[in-house]
């Protein structure tokens, strides 16, 4: 019974020491599996993260090359209770390649030689990420706060595990001179105009680099150069004649539309009428010389159609201004008379026709003379009518004859003339030295009917 | 007295060996909060959230019919946030052989589910782990099918798998507000 025991013992405490603590040991305590035998394989390896989802891969070379009649395995393996799971990496030129998909777990870097020996080293995935190359690269110039903005891209961008984990290098510097750098965890920096010479060409480059947070690892190369050329200085001088020169272009612009809208409403009304005045017509010349009588006042030849009318009959008139005649020879006969006044003792007055006339006449009823018509008389040198008054400076009334006017030269003015026993001056006969420029007779009233044609010539010759 | 000394400490080593930790289902990770958050702000929750989009594609009137009520439910119990996230990593795993559920979806699943068993360094029973993640770190999706062909009838299955995904992410949610502090 003892004997079991021991056994028993003695092999349960042999699994006790070998259980719970898996996997291989090594005499360097590093985790490496195999041999003891010192590591001579120096290998650099990155990753890099979703480069193509759900895939991440990993990239190793060999940075001391190993003899080239060796052939080496490059394999990446887990470590799951006392168990590896490798996948062998594809040998690409003189590089190694691995997709895969888990990036929590503990990796080992595993080498095989022919001889099967086995090197392995730990490898943390996510420290040794290189990440993807930026691209895109903009350059925009803000000529306000004169600083040039560079925008640019990266594939992370939208990807699951470095959006946002990562610092950008900006690189520039003028033709073939010394590269400066700005970092920024975004995706633009600034350069400073001042800082920048003026009118000088420059190139730009960028890359990235994990921020060190959670992800670690190495520049990505370096993306595509791009060039631009500075702004030209520029003088406050020149900003404000800029300025100045926008806003008078705007106002001239203004200026124009408002002369084209005024052209436009006043064109009928005052600028043609002004600019293409309308040549007189001679009909609507005459009708406006022509005076219409009023609406109310009767005009007609009919002497029955003025049965309401209270006449006065009248002898004779002697009109003051036949004075003027005898005095004055040399008045134009052709003095026309107005159509509406009428032989014999029909008297009309035209009051709208007298009121234009330059004739003082002094009309008498009954052979009265007005005291003041000798004065006018005298001093007027016109009896005729003057131009554009249809007036007539000499009318008669007789009775029922026409009687040429006429002044008796030593006749006293402030002598009434003998009276009729009707009341009115009788005619007295004509004097030889009757003014023979009396009044045309043909151009008086005649008893006929007809019209008195009133010509733009007699008036030409009236004035 | 040997016989004696042997007698009575005998029967304690494979007592020893009983309650020794080598096939324990516990997490070896309850002492590191910190690393357990970095991991999952870092990386799982990412492939979380692209598993709660893909479980949102699947149909989900179907799992509201009363023929699928019938769902294991998990809770996030106070204080055991780890062993919930264990109990919930382990049950997905069940999953990615189910032929009735599209690949795609069950990859992911699956994908995550290890994710999270080794953030948390957990282990499930009969070796689920060790069974399947292997082969889920390896292929990835490039043998899953087109996206139309992905898209499978809603079953039991699929319900139960749908229902297994919130809770996972609601006790990592949970899980992680916790540790954050």
């Amino acid at each position: 019974m003892t004997q079991p025991s021991t056994v028993l013992s003695i092999f349960a405490m042999f699994l006790h020491t070998t259980f719970g603590e898996s996997g291989c040991t090594s005499a360097d305590g590093d985790g490496t599996l195999g041999d003891d035998e010192p590591d001579n394989f120096d290998i650099d390896c990155f990753s890099q993260l979703d480069i193509k989802d759900p895939f991440s891969s990993l990239t190793c070379n060999f940075t001391e090359l190993p003899p080239h009649n060796t052939n080496y395995t490059l394999s990446l393996c887990t470590k799951e209770d006392n168990k590896y799971m490798c996948n062998n990496m594809k040998k690409q030129e003189d590089a190694y390649f691995l997709q895969f998909t888990d990036i929590l777990s503990n990796r080992d870097l595993c080498v095989f030689s022919e001889t099967k020996r086995r090197v392995c080293r730990s490898l943390v995935v996510t420290h040794i990420v290189k990440p993807e190359v930026p691209f895109a690269i903009n350059i925009t110039y803000q000529r306000e706060a004169n600083e040039y903005l560079i925008r640019y891209r990266t594939p992370h961008s939208g990807k699951k595990y470095l959006e946002g984990k990562l610092m950008h290098q900006t690189a520039y510097r003028q033709k073939e001179g010394t590269w400066k750098t700005i970092e920024s965890p975004h995706d633009h920096v600034r350069l400073l105009g001042q800082n920048l010479e003026n009118n000088a060409s420059y190139e730009v480059k960028v890359r990235s680099q994990p921020n060190g947070k959670f992800f670690k690892g190495t520049w990505s190369e370096w993306s595509t150069s791009k060039s631009f050329r500075t702004a030209r200085e520029q003088h406050p001088t020149e900003s404000y004649s800029s300025v100045i020169m926008i806003i008078l272009s705007i106002l001239g612009f203004m200026l124009c539309i408002v002369m084209i809208a005024l052209i436009v409403i006043f064109w009928e009304n005052r600028i043609k009428p002004a600019v293409w005045p309308n040549l007189p017509d001679h009909k609507k010349t005459l009708e406006k010389l022509c005076k219409k009588p009023k609406n109310n006042f009767d005009i007609s030849f009919n002497p029955e159609s003025f049965g309401y009318v209270h006449i006065h009959k009248v002898d004779g008139i002697q009109a003051k201004a036949e004075l003027e005649n005898f005095l004055q020879p040399s008045i134009a006969p052709e003095t026309s008379l107005p159509e509406k006044f009428r032989k014999g003792s029909d008297l009309k007055m035209i009051p709208a026709m007298t009121d234009k006339s330059n004739l003082n006449l002094s009309v008498t009823y009954g052979g009265l003379w007005p005291a003041e018509a000798p004065h006018r008389l005298l001093g007027t040198s016109q009896f005729a009518v003057t131009e554009g008054n249809c007036s007539s400076s000499t009318y008669e009334v007789c009775h029922g004859n026409s009687v040429p006017l006429h002044n008796s030269g030593g006749s006293n003015f402030s002598s009434a003339p003998p009276l009729d026993p009707s009341g009115q001056p009788s005619p007295e006969p004509p004097d030889d030295d009757t003014v023979s420029q009396m009044l045309p007779s043909s151009e008086m009233r005649s008893p006929n009917n007809e019209e008195a044609y009133v010509t733009m010539s007699s008036f030409y010759k009236i004035q | 007295m040997f016989h004696a000394f042997f007698r009575s400490t005998l029967p304690v080593l494979p007592l020893l060996l009983v309650l020794s930790p080598v096939n324990s289902s516990s997490c070896a990770m309850e002492n590191k909060t910190t690393e357990i958050h970095v991991k999952y702000e870092n990386i799982l929750i990412h492939d979380i959230n692209e598993l709660v989009n893909i479980s949102a594609q699947n149909r989900d009137r179907c799992c509201r019919n009363k023929n699928h009520k019938n769902i294991k439910v998990f809770f996030c119990n106070d204080t055991q946030e780890i062993e919930s996230l264990q109990s919930m990593a382990c049950n997905m795993l069940r999953f990615f052989h189910k032929q009735r559920i599209s690949k795609a979806f069950r990859w992911k699943a699956a994908f995550v589910s290890c994710g999270t068993l080794q953030v948390l360094k957990c282990k499930c029973e009969g070796h689920r782990k060790e069974k399947v993640c292997p082969h889920v770190n390896v292929f990835g999706k490039e043998d899953t099918e087109t996206g139309e062909q992905s898209r499978k009838k809603c079953n039991q299955e699929v319900c139960e798998l749908k229902e297994n995904i919130s809770s996972l992410r609601s006790c990592w949610n949970k899980f992680e507000k916790i540790i954050s502090r």
